[in-house]
């Protein structure tokens, strides 16, 4: 998809066995990896962690539609979440108490619907503009959408949102969803679906033409399509999978509120997607991993954890925009000519000072923390189960020097990375 | 009489208080190679972009094989037949050749919008793309992002770019501009060949490239076309050599 | 009534000049540099507690001088270091850069100053109400606000047309490649420029503070009204940023004070929506419950009617 380079034979008439397989062999892992997951991992965090991932997966996937494919960005695509939501949840309560023969399973696709509904409505509003323009009305949208929450009551609930309960439906092979790992196996399987349609949509005519309008709008006007109505059906494809996420995230709360739609949650999956990597297909995937368990489990580490998140963002901006999956397929030549190793003991070599500066950071950032909001609570804190007390002066010194001296060392073992790539040989195959 | 392929009828186009196209005609008869030569300027690009659909005249007519098409849309302009190059390279760079090609077969091969099949699986674009990349010998970089290629090999993409949609009318717009005596020469003969059986008009500045080309030569100056005619009288017109200070074709 | 109407023109006026003093700031730096501050926000809230800050270790009038222009050497330094590094890879990824700025910028606030508001109070020598209309007292210091306001309007309109650095900025506006094939240093001019216009949204800040409240989510509460600014007022327009800006802050204003729903004004209809549904929610709420999202409505419509903005020209 988009910007990776695809080696495929056009020219074969009939695909070999060979090729079947090695086309559909990642996804018979991924959902044998997804079966499989909740037996090594069994505890009540883990099972509910790994259900959290795959909501945020298809959530940004259904960005990276926007971002990575069709080179859209959007602040407000928590709106189309958050709608899904909520029209899961009504449909939940509405099918609880009519009785409608309608299986949990079937209520992300509502969520889906709803999401769909709202993309047509504010898509065909949105889409009448580009590039900044856009991302500027998606904030407008959003916080349109956010402030109408509190206004509509009867559909959004209020300050405390619309519950519901999951087991109330009609049960499917007489499981009624109660349990964590229930849950967890269905959001298994439409994380699953959404990965396939959406892998498979980038490879449609349209999908291929949301590359093109990323790429240069202009030129896609002259070979005969309308880059706003491209932009606005890819708009509705990201709204529609948005929703199913916001559906499984009912599911899985059992509540709809305004939180749904909050800057917060355009804001983290904008950056899981970033950070992850939009011009792959894969990237979105892994900063979606990647975030919600850092969510998790950085909070219990500092307070601050949405600051080092940040900044992590900033650096990624500045240093690798490409993200995690673009600077993983950077090696990708050397993987090929088993060329890795010299690179990798050159990393490793650069690892240490590296981590020595960062844990200079992280000290002056949370000593600051300590003697600001925190000086209530005194002076003492503990960093990597060292104590000491932040109004003293050898802390700081502390810091300042892991910090200085961290990143001089640093800097030193960049000629070693750039001598072990020199090293590689890599005939540059593409440039002549 | 048949229908021109492409007419233009008083076509004037002013940006703020500068007329930049004043009261254009031009007429190309289907299966004519046109070529529109005129001083820095003298709005060859401007008057490309007016037929394609990029800026609206502010007067005048515009008809493509007898259709109206002033101020209609560049894509719908497209989907009718008329396709278009530019002069600065125009390409979908994060995308492989293969890709671009195909991207401009893509709606001419009834692709449209389709959200629902493989687009891999539409064998007779595919083939199409495969010979196009032959003809203009970009077999071999087929895989690589278009961003990477060199200048005469982006040129060449921006041309096939525009072939491939297979439309009747081809706007060329400085085609060889920048190249070296052989690149110009492979790139003349391969024009030659895409236009054997559609309608071309390109915007030249190398004089050999335009000779030996045209069947037709239209010379704008100052937003007017001054003259129209054949390459011989074109050649032993007054007011041509005067536009272009005695400049000889070589 | 009367007394309503011109208070709240009086403060619609008076909010309309704070958005404007903003709104100026981030035109004037995406009509040079084609990036939206996404920060821009950020800055006016950094201003608004370096202020308070200042204020408390020495006193008002000095944070007046010193918040701003300690944010502005924030901005250039931003622009420096960071957006110009950023600017090769293209326009969303500097987006993106201001993005991730706004979003580290609160939560070092947060960090430095805690999730409460702080108590930024209004100087001494200005806590008088200036004059009385009708019954209610309008305080000093808005007015003080509004001719801080119109004065740096004065100044930036003077700057920009009379004087050579405003030609040139108005040159590089448009061309800045040109500018600098001239001869002119357009990296620091971009940089003195964000670096002004983050001083500007400072300077916003600083007055603001006492007045509303100064608290870690104030960027978030006016960064979207101000982008809705600039996105009604047409993108890159000095011109539209002022008019949509009063056109926002009069209706904002105006919106608030009238407690009426449709409820209200039609009640004498013998029919109403059921209360408890959508329609009857819509039927209830109040002009001035809606009021926060007027602008957006206000946007909503602007698009559906003219894309470009009121008075934009350009598709960036």
């Amino acid at each position: 998809m988009s910007g990776a380079v695809t080696i495929r034979s056009a020219l074969a008439v009939r695909p070999t066995a060979r090729t079947l397989i090695s086309r559909h062999a990642p996804w018979v892992a991924v959902a044998a990896a997804f079966a499989v997951l909740p037996l090594m991992f069994r505890s009540g965090t883990a099972l509910t962690m790994m259900s959290l991932m795959g909501i945020s997966i298809i959530f940004a996937l259904s960005y990276n539609v926007l971002l990575g494919q069709t080179g859209m960005l959007s602040f407000g695509h928590a709106v189309y979440f958050g709608l899904g939501a909520y029209f899961a949840v009504h449909f939940m309560n509405a099918v609880a108490t009519d009785g409608t023969p309608a299986p949990l399973p079937v209520v992300p696709l509502v969520g889906g619907l709803g999401g769909l509904v709202f993309a047509i409505a504010f898509g065909w509003v949105s889409t009448r503009r580009s590039g900044t323009a856009f991302a500027m009305i998606s904030l407008g949208l959003a916080e349109l959408v956010g402030s109408s929450a509190l206004i509509l009551r009867s559909f959004f609930g209020g300050e405390e949102g619309v519950t519901t309960d999951r087991t109330r439906l009609q049960q499917l092979f007489g499981l009624s969803f109660g349990q964590q790992i229930e849950v967890y196996y269905l959001i298994a399987a439409w994380c699953l679906l959404c990965m396939f349609l959406m892998y498979r949509f980038t490879r449609t005519p349209l999908g291929r033409m949301c590359n093109a309008v990323r790429d240069n709008a202009e030129r896609a006007q002259f070979v005969g399509y309308n880059p706003q109505a491209v932009r606005f059906l890819a708009f509705c494809v990201s709204g529609f999978f948005a929703g199913v996420a916001g559906g499984l995230a009912a599911i899985h709360f059992e509540i709809a509120n305004s939180a749904y739609f909050s800057a917060t949650q355009s804001g983290n999956v904008l950056l899981a997607t970033f950070i992850g990597g939009s011009g792959y297909f894969f990237g979105p995937i892994i900063g979606a991993v990647l975030v919600s368990y850092l969510q998790v489990m950085l909070s219990d580490v500092t307070e601050i954890w949405q600051l080092y998140f940040g900044l992590l963002f900033i650096v990624m901006v500045m240093f690798a925009p490409q993200g995690i999956a673009g600077l993983l397929m950077m090696h990708r030549p050397l993987w090929g000519k088993r060329k890795l190793a010299k690179v990798v003991a050159a990393y490793a070599i650069a690892l240490p000072p590296a981590l020595i500066m960062l844990a200079g950071a992280a000290l002056s950032i949370e000593m600051t923390y300590r003697l600001s909001v925190k000086a209530a609570e005194g002076p003492g804190m503990t960093f990597f189960a060292v104590s000491f007390a932040t109004d003293r002066a050898l802390p700081w010194l502390t810091a300042a020097l892991l910090m200085v001296g961290g990143f001089v060392l640093f800097r030193l073992t960049w000629p070693v990375i750039a001598a072990a790539w020199a090293s590689a040989e890599l005939r540059k195959e593409w440039a002549r | 009489m048949t229908t021109p392929a492409l007419a233009l009828s008083n076509i004037c186009k002013r940006f703020g208080s500068t007329e930049v196209i004043r009261g254009v005609n031009l007429t190309v008869t289907p299966g004519e190679r046109h070529a529109v030569i005129g001083p820095n300027g003298a709005g060859k690009s401007t008057l490309f972009n007016l037929i394609s659909g990029l800026m609206k005249p502010d007067a005048g007519s515009i008809a493509l094989k007898g259709d109206d098409i002033t101020a209609t849309a560049p894509w719908l302009i497209n989907r009718r037949g008329l396709s278009r190059s530019f002069q600065v390279t125009n390409i979908f760079h994060r995308m492989s050749v293969w890709e671009n090609v195909r991207a401009g077969a893509l709606w001419a091969a009834g692709q449209r919008y389709a959200f629902w099949r493989d687009a891999d699986k539409a064998r007779e674009v595919a083939t199409r793309t495969d010979r196009i990349l032959a003809d203009f010998d970009l077999a071999d970089r087929r895989d690589a992002p278009a961003g990477i290629l060199t200048y005469a090999e982006q040129r060449a993409l921006e041309i096939a770019i525009t072939v491939a949609g297979g439309a009747d009318v081809i706007l060329l717009d400085e085609p060889t501009a920048g190249m070296s005596r052989a690149e110009t020469e492979r790139v003349v003969g391969l024009i030659r060949r895409i236009s054997e059986s559609r309608t071309l008009v390109i915007v030249e500045h190398d004089m050999s490239v335009v000779f030996g080309l045209a069947d037709r030569i239209s010379v704008l100056v100052y937003g007017e076309v001054v003259a129209c005619g054949t390459p011989a009288e074109i050649r032993s017109n007054p007011r041509v050599r005067e536009a272009y200070l005695g400049e000889e074709p070589h | 009534m009367l007394e309503l109407i011109i208070i709240s023109t009086l403060n619609g006026v008076q909010y309309g000049m704070l958005l404007f003093l903003m709104a100026s700031g981030l035109t004037l730096i995406f009509s040079m540099m084609g990036v939206l501050n996404f920060a821009h926000a950020s800055f006016y809230m950094l201003g608004a507690f370096l202020g308070f800050q200042v204020t408390r270790w020495v006193g008002f009038w000095p944070a007046l001088v010193v918040a701003p222009a300690a944010v502005g050497v924030i901005g250039a330094l931003v622009e420096r270091y960071g957006l110009r590094n950023v600017h090769r890879h293209g326009h969303v990824p500097e987006l993106l850069f201001t993005f991730g700025l706004a979003y580290v910028i609160e939560e070092v606030v947060q960090m430095i100053w805690g999730k409460a508001p702080v108590d930024f109070r209004v100087p001494a020598l200005l806590d008088f109400p200036a004059f009385t209309v009708f019954a209610t007292n309008y305080p000093a210091y808005k007015l003080f606000m509004l001719l801080i306001s119109i004065s740096i309007f004065i100044a930036l309109f003077v700057v920009l047309t009379r004087t050579r650095i405003g030609l040139i900025i108005q040159a590089a506006l448009t061309h800045p490649h040109m500018v600098a094939h001239l001869g002119h240093n357009v990296p620091l001019v971009f940089m003195s420029v964000f670096g002004a216009g983050s001083a500007l949204a400072a300077v916003a800040g600083v007055i603001a503070g006492p007045a509303l409240v100064t608290q870690s989510n104030m960027a978030g509460l006016l960064g979207p009204i101000l982008f809705v600014v600039v996105v009604v007022g047409g993108l890159g327009s000095l011109s539209g940023a002022f008019a949509a800006s009063l056109l926002i802050g009069l209706v904002q204003t105006f919106a608030v004070s009238v407690n009426a729903s449709m409820a209200d004004i039609f009640g004498f209809m013998h029919f109403a929506p059921k209360a408890g549904s959508i329609l009857g929610d819509l039927w209830t709420v109040t002009l001035a419950q809606i009021a926060p999202i007027l602008p957006y409505l206000l946007l909503v419509m602007v698009l559906i009617l003219k894309p470009t903005g009121l008075w934009g020209t350009r598709e960036r």
